[in-house]
């Protein structure tokens, strides 16, 4: 039996011409995706791929044109082209694999990369939204300490006008032309007071960002959320929580991102099999949160940087997270300190007064003592020094 | 990976060493053809079809698969990793016919199917030729559809 050569012959030359115009076209895509994106290495490689395609649809033409012409034509004086040509055409083959390989190399790495950047972003955001959280609350608690201390600064001058004016009444005569004067500045003083009386009391009320809360159920929460971190990481968690709520005005999304750094701290610092110890109680006026782990713990001289900016000892690690935790404390007027020995753990507490409005630094400025016009803030009584 | 490969060579390398020789003589007239750059066509094949298998499993790997650009994608590689391997095949049939019996001139020849090798190297011809043609279609559509996905996803 026999089967003729030509349409194999055709079926080379138009079936690889197909190829040829069809690898132009993918190469036109291929670069417009590259123009859009070109910091895409997909793109990018697609792009040198199309590009070895051309080259090589050509050459495989070229190389088989020649073959079937040496082969089944008789036109051996194409033979030496003909190698040529198959020699490039092995080249392309080559060359086509080791983009390949290359890019699936790249291609990993840039994924890790990618998964970093995405990981460094989400990060970057927390700790923005955490600062103007911060700002936000610093620059309120500062706005209304400032109304507070003009209003403490209007009632003085003020007791001093209506108590004067109260005695200048009780001395003048009925029949007294001046007393008219006198019974409207004591009107308009008290009017004034009642004013002032009003925007301490808006003022003091305005604690939007803190809410009476009970640290116990913060705590609770906070490690429901770690709970699957610290079992990865195959850590035994030791709770020990006051059994009474311990309620204060807190900021219960602060506290969350402070109580979690520390725990994330002591998770990366215990070794598997390690135990974290968290622990609430209730101290006089301030309610105690303890965490306590079993890790490597810190040598001296680094507790002693642990509050300073950007200072870490974490491969990567920003050197504010420490830096936040002692800020949200500060926010809620407490205390923070850190004990740690190498080689025995770290342990940190913290202390939040457990109605941190009426701490002695701040009914001070909200509420001074030894105010002119009494509790009752009746403009009756002139000052004791006149 | 490299732990599953390092058996498979060893096991290789030991079954040619430990072979009969008569059998290892037959292997290796069986595929006796051309000269050295003959052989290193037929690798650069077995090259290529591996980059287009690895590329597919990449693509499955990062879960890609999904996208219907990728998917084009993986068909078309899909398709130029066979036609690798029926290159080699195809090459084999040809560079080993021993004196194919031709028949007539120019557009009138005809080559006798005188055995299973010469149908071989006559089938391998043609798939040679015809699995190129919806490959590289299909890696044109894929760019085209990633292209518009690109376009769309635009900010």
């Amino acid at each position: 039996m026999t089967l003729p050569l030509y349409p194999l012959w055709f079926l080379i030359n138009f079936c690889s011409s197909l190829v040829i115009i069809l690898c132009f076209l993918s190469l036109r895509v291929s670069q417009r995706l590259v123009r859009r994106d070109p910091e895409n290495a997909l793109w990018l490689f697609l792009n040198w791929l199309c590009i070895t395609f051309v080259i090589f649809s050509i050459l495989h033409l070229v190389a088989h044109f020649f073959l079937e012409a040496v082969t089944y034509w008789n036109l051996p004086n194409l033979a030496v082209a003909q190698r040529i040509f198959g020699s490039f055409d092995t080249v392309i083959y080559v060359t086509i694999a080791a983009i390949t390989f290359f890019f699936h190399c790249i291609w990993r790495m840039y994924r890790r990369m990618e998964v970093d950047h995405h990981h460094l972003e989400e990060t970057s955001h927390e700790i923005l939204a955490l600062n103007r959280e911060m700002e936000a609350l610093v620059m309120e608690r500062t706005m209304a300490e400032m109304a507070l201390g003009m209003a403490h600064g209007i009632r003085n001058p003020l007791h001093v006008i209506g108590g004067f004016s109260h005695r200048l009444l009780r001395k003048t005569d009925e029949s007294d032309p001046s007393r008219a004067w006198a019974s409207a500045i004591a009107e308009e003083a008290k009017r004034i007071e009642h004013m002032v009386e009003r925007f301490e009391t808006l003022a003091q009320r305005k604690t939007s960002f803190f809410a009476q809360e009970d640290l116990n159920s913060i705590v609770e929460a906070t490690l429901e959320l770690l709970r699957p971190e610290l079992r990865a990481k195959n850590l035994h968690l030791v709770r020990e929580i006051y059994p009474e709520p311990l309620v204060g005005r807190y900021n219960k999304h602060l506290l969350k991102v402070a109580l979690a750094h520390l725990l994330r701290n002591a998770m990366e610092a215990s070794r598997i099999g390690g135990t974290i110890m968290v622990r609430t109680c209730m101290e006089k006026d301030y309610s105690a949160l303890i965490v306590r782990d079993t890790g490597r713990g810190m040598p001296p001289d680094v507790v002693d940087k642990v509050f300073v900016p950007f200072y870490t000892t974490k491969l990567g690690g920003t050197g504010l997270g420490m830096v936040f935790v002692r800020q949200i404390v500060d926010e809620h007027r407490g205390t923070i300190t850190l004990e740690s020995r190498p080689g025995r753990g770290t342990t940190v507490t913290i202390r939040l007064p457990l109605r941190f409005a009426e701490s002695p630094e701040v009914s001070e400025e909200a509420g001074p003592s030894g105010e002119p016009g009494g509790p009752d803030g009746k403009p009756g009584t002139p000052p004791e020094t006149h | 990976m490299r732990r599953r490969v390092i058996p498979v060579w060893l096991a290789t390398a030991m079954l040619v060493f430990l072979a009969p020789r008569f059998s290892l003589a037959e292997g290796v007239s069986w595929y006796t053809f051309g000269t050295e750059g003959s052989y290193v066509h037929e690798f650069a094949h077995l090259l290529f079809a591996a980059a287009m298998l690895s590329f597919i499993y990449e693509i499955f790997h990062a879960g890609l698969q999904r996208y219907r650009g990728f998917r084009l994608l993986a068909w078309a590689w899909g398709l130029l990793a066979w036609w690798n391997l029926d290159a080699v095949v195809g090459h084999w049939a040809e560079w080993t016919l021993k004196n194919p019996v031709i028949t007539g001139t120019g557009f009138g020849r005809q080559v006798l199917m005188s055995d299973l090798k010469t149908w071989i190297f006559y089938i391998g011809k043609i798939d040679h030729f015809v699995l190129l043609v919806p490959a590289f279609y299909l890696l044109y559509r894929g760019l085209r559809v990633l292209d518009q996905q690109a376009e769309v996803e635009r900010p």
